[in-house]
């Protein structure tokens, strides 16, 4: 089992993975900063089971994520070290998947997954085409680490009952809770008016881990400041 | 209603507990997370004919959301910026604010909108400001770190990094030094605040960081 040194909170949280031999480790393209020298990377637009190909590099780029995934292993036996890190300032986070169900993933949240992990992309239909977001999650399913990131603190809800959040402040989620897209507030003109955008409300019982800031909105707002390309 | 203010000096965020019967001012778009129930209404702020032009000349926000909850819950509202959220109690008196750093207030806060007039325009804080006044708590962000002074004289700002001030502080712009060292510094205009009163500041700003970027476009 890989081993993770977390540097999870402040404005620039980042992971150091210790590799064991013989040992796979997954991240989001570019995430590696650094790596020890026996380290192999191997580009792929694979997922971990091997399946996809080149339609899975296609969906997970439609998911808000990188065409391509970067798998470590070490080629001399001995275990090695990979460190990560986002590209936004923000915190990171470790969730342990325990199987019996999947964790959903916000693009742009992703920052690796351990050895056990399958990872695939979870479209949200036509409502979150019309939406103008982009709604489609990585979906990881079986048993390891995932390691996350936030713009911003990250924060672990345990959601029992219901719980609204909006799209740009989900980090990851449990597939335990029900979820549905909708717009804040309920009312559509309402919330096109306010510019407030699209929610997720959650039911059940499951853990949400949420952002506090919205990458888009700061996106939005330093975009609007700079001249036309 | 109450209120709690976490993540500060780098990623502040703003959870309000609101009580049946409660509303809460807070910009459009940023309600972050809440108990299921929350309800909202777009506003106008500062009535029709205001927010239109401000919309229009500003490119400010047109409306505002109006949120409640009827059956009592939390809700998390965030800006669009890392950095502090800070609180003001209003009883009476009032605040001037750049439009760009207002985040929320109670239904007791009256918002004006004040045309700053030609040294606004210049001022990079663009040509509104917000008066707030009337009794409540209202709620601002900045970009950066917050900067608290009490001035009793005279005080000088980079225009930019001006969040808000009271009313009973006055100021024109003014070049910093002569035209030459204005060009050449990079030190834009400032302002130049006279008076008693309190001022907030905020140590970074969005424009520099965009300005900043804009060459490796």
């Amino acid at each position: 089992m890989s081993e993770y040194i977390m540097s999870e909170r402040g404005s620039f949280g980042s992971v150091l993975v210790k590799i064991g031999p013989g040992e796979t480790f997954v991240s989001e393209s570019g995430a590696m900063f650094r790596a020890s020298d026996n380290v192999d990377i191997d580009v792929t637009t694979r997922n971990r089971s091997g399946g996809g190909g080149l339609m899975s590099g296609v969906r997970r780029m439609m998911a808000g994520e990188s065409f391509f995934l970067s798998t470590y292993r070490t080629r001399d036996g001995a275990p090695g070290e990979v460190a990560l890190a986002p590209t936004l300032a923000g915190e990171v986070a470790l969730i342990e998947c325990r199987g019996g169900g999947r964790w959903l993933c916000a693009g742009g949240s992703f920052l690796g997954a351990s050895q056990g992990l399958d990872l695939d992309t979870q479209f949200q239909g036509l409502r979150g085409a019309l939406s103008g977001e982009s709604l489609s999650f990585l979906a990881a399913s079986g048993v390891g680490e995932l390691l996350v990131s936030a713009f911003g603190s990250v924060q672990a809800i345990e959601v029992d009952g219901k719980l609204t959040v909006d799209t740009g402040h989900v980090v990851a989620f449990q597939d335990t809770l029900e979820y549905r897209l909708d717009r804040a507030g309920g009312s559509w003109i309402q919330s096109f008016l306010a510019s407030e955008g699209v929610v997720l409300n959650f039911s059940g019982r499951g853990t949400v881990y949420v952002q506090s800031h919205n990458p888009d909105e700061f996106g939005k707002r330093l975009g609007g400041m700079m001249p036309p390309r | 209603m109450q209120y709690e203010i976490e993540g500060n000096p780098d990623y502040g965020h703003l959870t309000v507990t609101l009580d049946p019967g409660d509303t809460f001012i807070a910009e459009g778009g940023s309600m972050a997370w809440a108990a299921d129930g929350l309800e909202m209404k777009a506003r106008l702020l500062g009535g029709f004919l205001p927010a239109l032009i401000r919309k229009i000349a500003g490119g400010e926000s047109f409306f505002v959301g109006e949120y409640s909850h009827p059956a009592g819950g939390r809700a998390t509202f965030s800006p669009s910026t890392p950095g502090t959220v800070a609180s003001e109690r209003l009883s009476g008196g009032s605040l001037m604010l750049t439009a760009g750093s207002f985040m929320a207030c109670t239904p007791g806060v009256r918002l004006g909108l004040k045309f700053g007039g030609l040294r606004a325009m210049f001022s990079g804080e663009g040509l509104f400001v917000l008066e707030c006044s009337g009794v409540g708590d209202l709620f601002f962000n900045t970009f950066g770190a917050l900067v608290e002074r009490e001035i009793d004289g005279e005080f000088t700002v980079d225009t930019g990094h001006v969040v808000a001030w009271e009313p009973s502080l006055a100021y024109r712009l003014q070049g910093m030094g002569s035209l030459k060292s204005t060009a050449l510094s990079g030190e834009g205009l400032a302002m130049r605040f006279s008076g008693k009163g309190k001022i907030y500041l905020q140590t970074r700003t969005m424009d520099a960081l965009a300005g900043w970027l804009t060459p490796f476009k």
